[in-house]
């Protein structure tokens, strides 16, 4: 009998030792989320409701978000990557800028988890740049957001014009805005991304999506004439005065840009989707005055009208290799991405890349963005997202350049092909 | 040597207190530099394997010509910081150590740009160079001189002017207050000299005031030397170095070459060179400063 209760009472310690050491170990999960959700970012809201459905099911893990402001968000992760500080969970804005981390074996693949119920959840077109090596390291979340050519429809309907279809239109409109005293396109380029955004969709407009393709495969060149002829035309934009004065000072970050089409004082605006919830957070008495129109075709060119430069998916959640507790990532990556989630998202204005959301959009305006990038041929994601990073930077800055009228069309494309030579190591 | 004794012994003691602030330094700002020099030998993007190629990067230095217009405009900002920051920041410091009415008013007033953190002068500075909606433009076209106004950040040719700007309003109260503090140690006796002798007020300035303070103008120039050598803040938050590289700085350049091209080997480079101009030019300024003193 005595035996039998000192067994039992070891067995009880033993019982004991281990269930408080699975809660002790339960109570330790704590995941590491870094993105670029700021309390300025407009999907904010709805991460932030994620973590705390993802909370409120799982008590025993916690999640700590840790947001940075974007520009600065990429200087930090790479920092922590490279002293191997990576968090549990990361964001990026898939293709190359993903693809780096993957080649480095900082990204856990989430390929064993990809159920068929999960992958069919994504836009095929969105869960591409997410993919590298066929393997699955990062799940779209945030937004589709194509660049589009914003603009004011008063200001149209009081000068008389109407939407332009090709160049030559645009051209007409930039010369009626220029003799009325308003500055045709709003745009600050210190942050070189804007500026980029014209080039490449003259470079589509003009050579078709094949022209950047080549360049990179290395059949074609950066220096081809596509890539010539749309700084050319930047350069016949900027001497017309279609772009505020001092371009290249004005901080896009510090909304300089958009200053200028609330005041009257801009027309039209070459920005990503995202800008239209900007209208609504800075501008909300006149967002009715807001619409867009894909960036015009050239008729000299190749360039279906309907392509589309931007990103299919936005911003892309991937688990680190370092994670502790992957199961625990990966759960919370189905929370990101299911379905109240995507109602949030499109509650916020955004226009999640999971399928089967055109109906549940109500929003006039991000209707169309929604059937606009349906209908585009093709989408062509960001230079700076496609090229390595060598070449990202000197495409923006050649880029900026140009803008400046400071290179010449055929010197910023041999700087850029020269780049190309020397990373390709030809 | 037993505890005790140990505990005795002034040079362990000081060497206790002293441990914490080396193993500091050394860690931070001793152990990088030839950490630095080492990876200056490497391609490295930082995350993925080192690749050795020897003097590769210096020489590539050597033919940057965006690197030498960067140390051109660091040697540009050494020049507008001395002329500028010393003599007023010398003015104020006198004219607010003389007994005027209000002078600790005056006193907090000007230290406020120096308790202000670097990005939020910038911020305020960047809205005040709007072309459209800012200060200064505003003003010129307020008094009618439109013909003054100008994209202030954006034109490459006054860029880099614009930025050196609200670095001289930052650092002018630094020196104020280090010259104030240099004019309150001068002998009141020196000035009662001067006052017998006949001399006025400039003349004191000049052959008393500006004599004894020798060592401290001699200090803060190779503050501002130095300061103006490393210089990044502002820079970075106002135009990045841009546009075009107009207003580049040693720093920013090695920044953007380090941390958003992820060159890291280059970056290294980069600040290697930083490190030894800062260094060959402050000891070349110390030693002729040295030398007019035993003149």
């Amino acid at each position: 009998m005595k035996n039998v209760s000192i067994l039992s009472l070891a067995l009880l310690m033993v019982f004991s030792l281990v269930f408080a050491g699975t809660v002790m170990a339960q109570d330790e999960v704590t995941l590491t989320l870094w993105d670029i959700r700021t309390a300025a970012d407009q999907a904010t809201p709805a991460v932030k409701d994620a973590i705390k459905r993802f909370e409120a099911d799982n008590p025993n893990v916690n999640i700590e978000h840790v947001p940075t402001q974007n520009d600065n968000y990429k200087t930090k992760l790479r920092t922590a990557m490279s002293a191997d500080n990576a968090p549990d969970l990361f964001m990026t804005w898939g293709s190359a800028s993903l693809e780096r981390y993957v080649d480095a074996g900082k990204v856990y693949s989430l390929q064993p988890h990809m159920t068929e119920d999960w992958r069919n959840n994504f836009m095929p077109a969105a869960m591409d740049l997410g993919i590298v090596d066929s393997e699955v390291y990062g799940v779209p979340v945030t937004n589709v957001s194509p660049a589009l050519v914003w603009y004011r429809e008063d200001l149209f309907e009081k000068h008389g014009l109407e939407v332009p279809a090709t160049y030559e239109e645009l051209v007409n409109v930039v010369n009626v805005f220029k003799e009325n005293g308003i500055t045709p396109f709003a745009l600050a380029n210190k942050n070189k991304w804007p500026g980029s955004m014209y080039f490449m969709y003259l470079v589509d407009r003009i050579g078709g999506p094949d022209a950047l393709q080549k360049a990179i495969s290395r059949e074609g060149a950066f220096n081809d004439q596509p890539f010539i002829e749309a700084g050319r035309r930047i350069q016949e934009l900027v001497k017309m005065g279609a772009f505020p004065r001092g371009v290249n000072g004005l901080d896009e970050n510090a909304s300089q840009s958009r200053t200028l089409l609330y005041t009257d004082r801009a027309a039209m605006y070459l920005m990503g989707s995202w800008a239209y919830s900007g209208f609504k957070n800075e501008a909300p008495d006149m967002v009715d005055q807001f619409n867009f129109f894909n960036f015009p075709e050239i008729k000299s060119g190749e360039g279906d009208p309907s392509n589309l430069v931007g990103t299919p998916g936005d911003n892309y959640y991937s688990v680190s290799t370092k994670a502790e507790n992957k199961e625990a990532a990966v759960e919370f990556l189905h929370y990101l991405t299911d379905s109240k989630m995507g109602e949030e998202l499109i509650a916020i204005g955004n226009i999640p890349p999971f399928r089967g959301v055109g109906e549940k959009i109500e929003d006039p305006i991000m209707k169309k963005i929604y059937n606009t990038s349906q209908k585009a041929n093709h989408i062509q994601l960001w230079y700076d997202q496609t090229l390595p990073l060598e070449l990202a930077q000197v495409h923006l800055n050649t880029t900026q350049a140009l803008f400046g009228l400071e290179m010449t069309p055929e010197e910023a494309a041999n700087k850029m092909e020269a780049a190309a030579k020397k990373y390709y190591g030809e | 040597m037993n505890k005790k004794e140990l505990m005795n012994n002034k040079y362990f003691i000081a060497a206790l207190f002293l441990l914490p602030a080396v193993l500091f330094s050394l860690v931070y700002l001793i152990i990088p530099i030839p950490l630095s020099a080492y990876y200056s030998f490497f391609k490295w993007d930082g995350i993925g394997a080192m690749k050795f190629l020897g003097l590769e990067n210096w020489a590539e230095l050597l033919n940057d010509p965006i690197f030498w217009s960067s140390m051109a405009n660091n040697f540009k900002l050494v020049a507008i910081s001395l002329v500028v920051q010393i003599p007023i920041a010398l003015f104020l410091a006198v004219l607010l150590t003389r007994k005027i009415k209000g002078a600790d008013f005056f006193k907090t007033i000007y230290f406020v740009p120096m308790l202000l953190s670097s990005i939020a002068v910038a911020f305020l500075w960047r809205y005040m160079y709007d072309p459209t909606f800012g200060l200064i433009n505003g003003v010129l076209n307020l008094v009618g001189l439109e013909q003054l106004t100008r994209s202030w950040l954006g034109n490459p040719d006054i860029a880099f002017y614009s930025v050196a700007a609200p670095i001289q309003w930052r650092f002018i109260p630094l020196y104020m207050i280090i010259f104030m503090a240099g004019i309150s140690n001068i002998p009141e006796q020196l000035y009662e000299a001067a006052e017998i002798d006949g001399a006025s007020n400039l003349q004191s300035f000049f052959f008393v005031t500006l004599p004894m303070l020798r060592s401290t103008v001699v200090n803060a120039s190779v503050l501002i030397i130095v300061g103006s050598l490393k210089y990044f803040a502002m820079i970075f938050a106002l135009t990045g170095g841009g546009p075009n590289h107009a207003s580049e700085l040693m720093a920013t350049y090695l920044y953007s070459k380090s941390f958003t091209e992820m060159n890291m080997g280059y970056g290294s480079t980069i600040s290697v060179a930083l490190f030894l101009v800062a260094l060959i030019v402050s000891v070349v300024f110390l030693r002729f400063s040295k030398k007019d003193v035993r003149n």
